[in-house]
């Protein structure tokens, strides 16, 4: 499954991901952003690895917070975006 | 605390065409080598040995890059350290440049601050060559007549490194038959079949690529000062193994598959 989010005034946050027993699995964050220490950006896909399908947005968002440390820092994406590109993912899933 | 330009020896590496791979690995390690304060701050032009697509540090190889359509134009595809979107490079038709500075440079600053800042001296020397151009946040340099750069800049250690790419003068149709983003975002607008050359600096100055150089460097050197310099033995050294090692390796082009 495959979702797409222009963040306004950022850059392109995209998700890929599938979906097991109701929990994301396989969780791929990319884009043309811009992320302090690269290495967040595998941390952020085991953050959202395992959510259940069904949380929403503000909830994983607190998530990926709750797992980044203060000294990550994001230019051009941010939790509350990458969030909207998992529900985007999740309900275009079958059209993509 | 916050340094200035006039605070720093600034040196210039402008050397024969290079890999894209070793320019990736020069990167890397230049900037390691101003951060660990072995090296003084550098200015460093590119110059290409063959075509290319660099894509962003986080971008994804497959959904950026139509592989078959790169193999088949013989462009290699490298990753680099950076964040930021995709590149289509081919030699002579692009003008690359990185600054590779100590963190006390940008002290303080926003990302966004950060980035018009490091590219002043080059809206000084568009301008002097007649472009109006302007910092178009995040990270892009424009104009009247369009898009004319893309930058990057990522931390290392106690270095900051920026990078940009200009569009001098390239061949539209093949970048969009290798870049699959720039495809959609184009056939979006309605402008992939308008389009043949998407060539900002060349049809705004009317000059050849080599004397836009020659002015960016010279506006560098009479803004910031700036001594010719070169790349050292031990970093040619360092940048060839990594060159082959790191950025020549699956694991790391498809470290974002």
């Amino acid at each position: 499954m495959h979702g797409e989010y222009k963040m306004p005034g950022g850059k392109l946050v995209v998700i890929d991901l599938d979906v097991h027993d109701g929990r994301l699995a396989k969780v791929q964050l990319s884009g043309d952003f811009f992320l302090e220490p690269d290495s967040a950006l595998h941390r952020i896909n085991a953050a959202l690895d395992g959510q259940p399908a069904d949380a929403g947005e503000a909830t994983l968002a607190n998530a990926l917070r709750a797992a980044l440390s203060p000294d990550v820092m994001m230019y051009g994406v941010s939790p509350e975006a990458i969030a909207v590109a998992v529900g985007r993912a999740l309900h275009r899933g079958s059209e993509a | 605390m916050r340094t200035d330009w006039r605070d720093h020896d600034w040196q210039l590496i402008h050397t024969i065409p290079q890999s894209p791979a070793l320019h990736m690995a020069l990167d890397d390690v230049l900037t390691h080598e101003v951060g660990a304060d072995r090296r003084a701050p550098t200015l460093r032009i590119w110059e290409w040995a063959a075509p290319a697509v660099v894509i962003g540090r986080f971008q994804s190889l497959r959904n950026e890059v139509d592989a078959a359509a790169a193999q088949r134009h013989g462009i290699e595809v490298v990753r680099r350290v950076s964040g930021g979107g995709a590149m289509f490079i081919e030699p002579g038709n692009t003008i690359t440049y990185s600054i590779y500075a100590p963190l006390s440079l940008i002290k303080g600053m926003s990302f966004q601050e950060a980035y018009a800042f490091l590219d002043a001296w080059v809206l000084q020397a568009l301008g002097e060559l007649g472009i109006k151009a302007w910092y178009q946040p995040l990270n892009d340099i424009t104009s009247a007549g369009g898009k004319i750069a893309g930058a990057a800049q990522t931390h290392r250690g106690g270095a900051v490194l920026h990078h940009v790419t200009m569009a001098y003068d390239i061949d539209a149709a093949k970048m969009l038959d290798v870049l699959r983003i720039g495809r959609e975002k184009l056939s979006d607008k309605g402008t992939a079949s308008a389009a043949k050359r998407v060539d900002p600096l060349r049809s705004q100055t009317g000059l050849p690529r080599e004397a836009v150089i020659e002015h960016m460097i010279a506006t560098f050197r009479r803004l910031h000062g700036l001594a010719d310099g070169s790349l050292q033995a031990d970093e040619l050294a360092a940048a060839e193994a990594m060159a082959q090692g790191k950025f020549a390796s699956a694991a790391w082009l498809a470290d974002v598959p």
